[in-house]
């Protein structure tokens, strides 16, 4: 089973998020920052990071740099779920490694289909 | 006229202008209050409707994740599971909305919250008991350190501190790079 770490501030998007991936079969882990998702994916090692943007302590983009600085992450898949959708976010999250952005609110069924992808 | 004369004009023409800007700055703060009441009404509805919602969508979430681990793949019961699910999916972009205007309630109350400040310490600045009246001098520099505080509280308007951006247009748009 496919183990993914959702990062976000709002409790109620990561229920959000959580459901929809557990009903398609996949172990869910939360951080409600990028200070904690940092620790929670050293801990635990997962499959694929999505993230929030703007969150107290660290910021997304800010935890994508971190992850990517570590041997284990180098290659894992990191989206950014935000409601974030200028081209220049989107640009800085490209330059710091993110594999994917995706703009808040967000239809299941093609999160479903992003991650299906990236995890394959 | 003498220069007492001309003085002492100067100075009444200076805390008019003094007491203008606590008018200006008292209304502003006014209508912020009736502002910042009216969001957190707002904002107790939305709270109150979000909670109803997710006490649904959760007993409906419960019962499909157990029906899902219990039923097995092949079991006929499963197109019903889908439909339920289709639903629920439906729920979790209203839910996603609840919390995303929530977030925006909360960035404007801030932002409100911030312009009032400025605006108070603009009613505070006029408090003190005028040293000596007759001085115009006195009076301007009032007025200039009360108008500073009125422009930045006009100024939060513009704060960067922002809640989440409410784009429709690309809402539930994927890039992948």
């Amino acid at each position: 089973m496919k183990t993914i770490l959702a990062v976000d501030d709002s409790a109620t998007m990561r229920e959000m998020v959580a459901f929809v991936l557990e009903s398609a079969g996949y172990r869910v882990i939360e951080a409600e920052d990028g200070a904690q998702g940092l620790d929670r994916a050293t801990a635990t090692p997962v499959d694929l990071v999505i993230t929030d943007q703007n969150m107290p302590n660290m910021d997304g983009l800010t935890l994508v740099r971190s992850l990517r600085e570590l041997r284990d992450y180098k290659s894992t898949p990191i989206l950014l779920l935000t409601t974030e959708s200028s081209d220049s976010m989107k640009q800085q999250g490209r330059a710091a490694g993110a594999t994917g952005w995706l703009v808040k609110p967000f239809d299941p069924a093609t999160l479903l289909e992003v991650v299906g992808k990236v995890l394959r | 006229m003498s220069a007492q004369q001309a003085g002492a004009e100067s100075a009444h023409d200076a805390a008019r202008a003094t007491d203008l800007l606590v008018t200006v700055a008292a209304s502003l703060n006014d209508r912020l209050a009736v502002t910042a009441r009216e969001l957190e009404r707002s904002q107790d509805l939305l709270r109150e409707a979000s909670e109803e919602l997710l006490t649904a969508f959760r007993g409906a979430a419960d019962r499909i994740v157990a029906a899902q681990k219990s039923a097995p793949a092949a079991d006929t019961g499963n197109a019903d599971l889908e439909v339920v699910l289709s639903h629920l999916y439906r729920a979790v972009q209203h839910i996603q909305s609840h919390d995303l205007v929530n977030q925006l309630i909360d960035a404007q109350k801030l932002r409100v919250r911030k312009m009032r400040e400025k605006f108070e310490q603009a009613l505070a600045l006029a408090e003190p008991p005028v040293a000596n009246p007759a001085a115009p001098q006195f009076w301007l520099e009032r007025s200039r350190a009360m108008l500073d505080c009125i422009v930045a509280g006009i100024a939060q308007i513009d704060d960067e501190a922002r809640g989440p951006r409410s784009d429709r247009k690309h809402a539930g748009s994927v890039d992948l790079f």
